[in-house]
């Protein structure tokens, strides 16, 4: 078609591949080739392929080292169209504030880059925040948790937080978030994979400005994907950040899951992987049981106690679970931490952990003028001592 | 004018814009020209029919209706008027007019009522208000239907004239026979509602009962179907202390011009509760209708409770429509002639799921809520929603064990007598009829011990709570303390004052 007005038509100024190149200079760490990402990324943003054609494209060839299996896999430099939405991609992740690498790069969590050429590993991970190389382990479960389960999440996390061990979980809520949130509180760090892309914010609750997403950046821990910046958490990324969570730990406890949770996956996963997994035992009654039972007729580890999950790493219980006997042994007895709160009701929590307990009940029990009672769980509660939430108060053992 | 044209009739009556009364002035005057009626002033359609009820209701009682044009005049002419209560002082426009009653009967008297075809003197909606109001405009003697005179009859400094018929009407005014004796509407003490006494458990919400009465804090409700959000709103109402006379006159004329009211109940000195359902529309819940707007259920519940269940099932525009007039304690609604201001001063106790399906956190039932969904449903409930209750309260079912128990809480009287004496402390600070709800922040402050308002600030950063939860915060624990009989707000009331929240996250640690 000519142009009726007879002016030549605009000429690009940049050109594409170049503006590629730089784009990818702003989220490669050390050690990653902006140009390979870029052009990885080209190849992602393309219709109809995913990380797994790349996957199989790369393990096509017969290349010793990952890189060069990229680049024989990739076909030829991108055309204008794929430069132009691959720059846009790696803007968004620059944005976002993320970095990107490809599974070999030094920066690419290590355990996942081990397990490349037989698992799904990601071709390329996105995310904020320090991803840390020191032990980690993933502690998984169901949304829909019960308080018994968000409980023993939290006490498993928070100790193995203080051993100096990472957190690794998705970003849900209920016993990940939990889990996530206990690791938080004692200075640990974290890591969140992601069901969706980092632009996303899902679910809302933990990705809002000071959410929990923020916290665990702010704790030294990192948020990840797999997945290109906008793609929404759908069932099926969701189900496949499960592996990443175990890929990247080096084992897994599931707390609390239904019969077909996603918290199987993550466990069946790490299983592949020769990895340990570990179930904590449940309620019998309690739907939410189910997964963790089965694990544990599978032959999982039990984990009744947070030394299980740390001896399970070779490292030392000794600062974190106590030397006590039993499994559900009391905390008081454990915890060197005086409590503000009056005796009988510090007792009647101390009983019911690591369930929570209903202010009505607590009245009841101990007799006690709901006022005062309300004031001095609210005092406890700023100390840090419990958590309430909407299944009642519930003590934080430590 | 001459006397062939007969008397010129002025019969005042009163019209009511909302609550407000004005005066209308119903002016007769017959003229030379073809016999029939000509009515002039706005009327509305129930007006312009008074002529044909008022031609026949006169001749059926014996009276002549004149062979001359008659022309009656609504004064103002520019204010619109609407009803069937100038029914009365049309008629006796007429009477004065054609000279079969002496204009000097009706000096000082003001009229309304309807009036039936036979020549009966019917009530209409809003006497209460329009008799009061009458009297504020410098009426001292209001003819009024029979049946309405007791409601009348409360307004004080009015002489009331009870009348059946316009036949009465002629000789009362005639002085041919007394005015009957009218007994005002006796005064109803509140009665005894459902005792508190009667709830099983609960410790935390009956807690919350009694401060929200103290103070008159709006009261929100978060819990499973069955757990006795209804049942506990319902006990709030006893809690309350009893109307003063003035206030309940007022709740009185607000009922009686919705029409909500037999004009020969008793004046009750009980809080009006007010339970629309939750799919009410806005001008259902804050007033509205073609004319002159009605009144809602908002001002429906003046000086009361408001009791919105199921509150996330109504339309967040119909809640926004709330938030003005609950700060203001008045509606104003502004039509194209008119503008109708309605007081509102309405305690709010809202009740809610904690979830779609309403079964969170219940041991019995399991909740069947995708746990997205229920994030969005109680999303809902934030920001400038939440930002009016300063109780918010989760609660639970009770168990079968404490159902089966014997009751083993206070009676509502042992209760209601401690909220009457924090109301007392309360008032003898901020002044008669103010409530620790209604008092600016500034003051407030005043009233606290310093270290507690620094340990209310550490607290609410501990616990990653809003700046507004610190004002909320600070309200019920001047309600608290005042329950405690304490002058200062101390550290103890701000820590129970701070329970009172809504968990932010469901199952979280």
């Amino acid at each position: 078609m000519t142009d009726p007005s007879g002016e030549p038509p605009p000429r690009r100024t940049v050109d594409p591949r170049a503006a590629l190149s730089t784009a990818a200079v702003e989220v490669a760490p050390e050690g990653t080739d902006p140009q390979l990402l870029g052009d990885v990324v080209a190849w992602l943003v393309a219709p109809r392929h995913g990380p797994t054609g790349l996957r199989r494209a790369v393990l096509r060839q017969a290349a010793d080292e990952v890189a060069a299996a990229f680049r024989a896999a990739l076909p030829d430099r991108p055309d204008a169209d794929q430069a132009i939405a691959a720059t846009s991609t790696l803007r968004r992740w620059a944005e976002l504030g993320c970095r990107v690498a490809l599974v070999g790069d030094p920066a690419f969590p290590g355990r996942l880059s081990m397990s490349w050429g037989h698992h799904t590993v990601p071709p390329l991970l996105a995310w904020r925040g320090e991803l840390g190389d020191g032990p980690a382990a993933a502690i998984v479960g169901a949304r829909r948790a019960t308080s018994y389960g968000t409980g023993v999440a939290a006490w498993l996390a928070g100790t193995a937080a203080r051993a100096g061990v990472r957190i690794v979980s998705g970003g849900a809520v209920g016993i990940d978030a939990s889990a996530h949130r206990a690791a938080v509180d004692e200075l640990g760090a974290t890591t969140v994979v992601l069901g969706c892309g980092h632009g996303v914010g899902y679910p809302r609750v933990h990705a809002t400005d000071g959410g929990l997403f923020d916290r665990v950046v702010g704790g030294g821990g990192a948020i990840v994907s797999e997945l290109l910046p906008d793609q929404p958490p759908n069932a099926g990324h969701v189900r496949e950040r499960n592996r990443v969570v175990a890929g990247i730990s080096d084992l897994t406890v599931v707390v609390e899951g239904g019969q077909r949770s996603g918290a199987l996956l993550t466990a069946g996963a790490a299983a592949e992987q020769s990895r340990t997994v570990l179930a904590v035992p449940g309620d019998v009654r309690v739907a939410g049981s189910a997964a963790p039972h089965r694990l544990l007729q599978e032959g999982a580890g039990i984990c009744t106690h947070p030394r299980d999950l740390l001896e399970a790493l070779g490292r030392d219980a000794g600062d974190g679970g106590g030397t006590d006997q039993g499994p559900a042994a009391d905390p008081g007895t454990t915890s060197p931490r005086a409590s503000s709160l009056p005796d009988d009701v510090h007792r009647h929590l101390v009983g019911a952990w690591p369930r929570s307990v209903l202010i009505d009940d607590l009245a009841a029990a101990t007799g006690r003028a709901t006022g005062p009672l309300l004031a001095a769980v609210t005092r406890a509660q700023v100390a840090g001592e419990l958590t309430i939430g909407a299944d009642g108060v519930r003590l934080r053992r430590g | 004018m001459t006397a062939a044209h007969g008397v010129l009739a002025a019969i005042h009556g009163v019209t009511l814009l909302g609550l407000e009364p004005r005066p209308v002035q119903v002016e007769a005057s017959i003229g030379p020209g073809l016999p029939g009626l000509r009515l002039v002033g706005l009327p509305d359609a129930a007006v312009r029919e008074a002529g044909d009820r008022v031609r026949t209701a006169l001749q059926r009682s014996g009276f002549t209706w004149p062979g001359e044009r008659l022309v009656v005049n609504l004064a103002p002419a520019d204010l619109p008027k609407v009803g069937s209560a100038f029914d009365l002082p049309l008629a006796i426009a007429v009477l004065v007019a054609t000279r079969q009653l002496p204009a000097s009967a009706m000096t000082g008297t003001w009229a309304c009522g309807e009036l039936g075809l036979d020549g009966t003197v019917r009530p209409t909606a809003g006497q209460l208000p329009a008799a009061a109001g009458a009297r504020d405009l410098g009426a001292s003697r209001l003819l009024v239907p029979l049946e309405a005179a007791p409601e009348a009859a409360l307004v004080p400094g009015l002489s009331i004239v009870p009348v059946a018929n316009l036949a009465e009407v002629v000789a009362v005014l005639g002085g041919e026979q007394r005015p009957r004796h009218i007994e005002p509407a006796p005064v109803l003490l509140p009665d005894d509602g459902p005792d508190l006494a009667e709830v099983r458990g609960q410790p935390v919400a009956r807690r919350a009962l009694e401060v929200a009465a103290a103070g008159g804090h709006h009261l929100l409700l978060s819990g499973p179907p069955g757990c006795g959000k209804t049942m506990l709103a319902h006990r709030l109402r006893g809690l309350l202390p009893p109307l003063d006379l003035d206030a309940a006159r007022e709740v009185a004329a607000i009922a009686s011009l919705a029409g909500e009211r037999a004009p020969d109940e008793p004046l009750s000195l009980r809080p009006p509760m007010r339970e629309p359902h939750h799919s009410v529309t806005a001008a259902g819940l804050v007033g509205g209708g073609a004319g002159v707007p009605r009144p809602g259920e908002l001002t429906l519940a003046h000086h009361g409770l408001l009791l919105l269940d199921e509150l996330l099932e109504t339309p967040r525009a119909v809640l926004d429509a709330l938030r003005q007039p609950l700060e203001r304690g008045q509606v104003v609604l502004t039509r194209a002639r008119v503008r109708v201001r309605y007081p509102c001063r309405v305690q709010l106790v809202a009740a809610t799921n904690p979830c779609p399906c309403g079964s969170l956190g219940s041991d019995t039932r399991p909740c069947t809520c995708r746990p997205d969904r229920i994030e969005r449903y109680r999303s809902r409930l934030s920001g400038p929603l939440l930002d009016r209750f300063d109780l918010q309260l989760e609660l639970r079912a009770v168990s079968r064990e404490a159902l089966a128990a014997p009751p083993d809480g206070e009676s509502t009287a042992t209760v209601a007598s401690r909220v009457a004496t924090a109301r007392a402390l309360a008032e003898r600070r901020w002044g008669p009829g103010t409530l620790n709800a209604e008092v600016p922040v500034a003051s407030l402050r005043r009233s606290c011990d310093p270290p507690a308002l620094t340990r209310l600030a550490d607290a609410l950063d501990a616990l990653g709570a809003s700046a507004r939860a610190f004002d909320r915060a600070l309200r019920v624990a001047r309600t608290v303390a005042d329950l405690a009989g304490a002058d200062l707000v101390a550290g103890d009331h701000v820590d129970e004052a701070l329970a009172y929240r809504l968990p932010t996250l469901v199952g979280s640690a």
